[in-house]
């Protein structure tokens, strides 16, 4: 693994105090970053939460920063923790607010707000057919083919980022393409897609 | 769960000539908000923002300073004339001490110019009970004959 990469360096310096290394560092990542997060997490207010997260987690540990890995191993590796704090936020808020409400008066089932309904149809809504595939898909195949298309990452470095076994991410991102390329079929049924949203 | 994929599918997608690949990039590229933009890059700059920046490059021109200051320092101290600085111990007073009789206008009273008969007005008054002008009395004849010998009855 290159160690060395341009991005790394830009890291070291800005960790020896050049804000100016920062910029650029910004500059390069801030796109991959903020559509990696948006379509992960299929939230616009939610995504620009998890969007300074990760930056001021970067700025706030940059003094410990060590050049283990890519730059971009390392960032992702923050957004996707980031990511995951998100769902699990989102996932324990909803029986907090079922515990506060009566049966009767429990105003939506218990479903993470990112998997409402309404809320995944309002987002795929204004995608084309591609993006809205990726939308329907699990999370974990969705994180694994935003890597590979944001950051151009190995799929060793996006099973480094997400923890889990080279293996585990191959075959997520395999089950990914596989279904993002059915939905450039011409003949692909739209409805079909839609309903894997709500499965 | 369905069958995996054909293998060649994602070795097709990871050389990057997918038609997935293709399509994702032609899509839309949202890109974060111009505020967002100004957050974050405020958070990163105030950590070494302005103030630190102006220090760092006003720091050469600090440490000459403090170079210059020390050297000033250290050839004051070396080439100025040696002073004598003024001794704080507790300085001794030269007094003028007379081995026989005081000069004449340093004395009050005839009586004062014989210490014997000065000592006998000074027990008078300590008999009579007047011990403060005894007092009074003594330290004035301590300062006329300082080298005087009282004795021990008196």
């Amino acid at each position: 693994m290159d160690l060395q990469d341009d991005d790394a360096g830009l890291m070291l310096r800005y960790r020896d105090g050049d804000a100016a290394a920062f910029a650029a560092l910004y500059a390069h990542y801030k796109g991959p970053l903020y559509r990696y997060l948006l379509r992960h997490v299929r939230n616009a207010c939610a995504a620009a939460d998890l969007f300074q997260e990760v930056w001021s987690h970067l700025i706030a540990t940059r003094a410990r920063y060590e050049p283990r890995a890519k730059f971009a191993t390392f960032l992702f590796h923050i957004a996707h923790n980031c990511a995951i704090d998100f769902f699990r936020r989102d996932l324990h808020r909803r029986p907090a607010m079922a515990a506060h409400y009566s049966d009767s008066s429990l105003p939506e089932p218990e479903v993470p707000e990112h998997q409402r309904p309404d809320r995944v149809a309002e987002f795929v809504e204004q995608q084309s057919a591609l993006l809205a595939a990726v939308t329907a898909l699990p999370q974990e195949q969705r994180e694994a083919f935003l890597l590979r298309e944001e950051t151009g990452l190995s799929v060793e470095e996006i099973a480094r980022i997400t923890d889990v076994p080279v293996e585990t991410a191959k075959s997520r991102l395999r089950y990914a393409v596989r279904k993002l390329k059915n939905s450039l079929r011409p003949m692909q049924e739209p409805e079909e897609l839609r309903l894997r949203t709500y499965a | 769960m369905p069958d995996p994929p054909n293998l060649d599918e994602l070795d097709d997608y990871l050389r990057g000539g997918s038609d997935v690949s293709c399509q994702y990039h032609r899509e839309s590229s949202p890109a974060p908000p111009h505020a967002l933009d100004r957050l974050v890059l405020e958070a990163a700059g105030s950590l070494k923002s302005k103030a630190p920046n102006k220090s760092q490059s006003l720091a050469p021109l600090a440490f000459a300073a403090s170079v210059l200051l020390s050297l000033a320092l250290v050839l004051a101290i070396v080439l100025a004339p040696q002073v004598k600085r003024p001794d704080s111990r507790p300085q001794v007073v030269r007094v003028r001490m007379f081995k026989s009789e005081p000069p004449r206008a340093a004395l009050a009273s005839p009586r004062e110019r014989n210490p014997a008969l000065w000592l006998e007005d000074i027990n008078a008054l300590r008999r009579a009970g007047r011990r403060a002008e005894a007092d009074v009395e003594m330290r004035r004849f301590h300062s006329a004959y300082p080298d005087y010998i009282i004795p021990i009855n008196e």
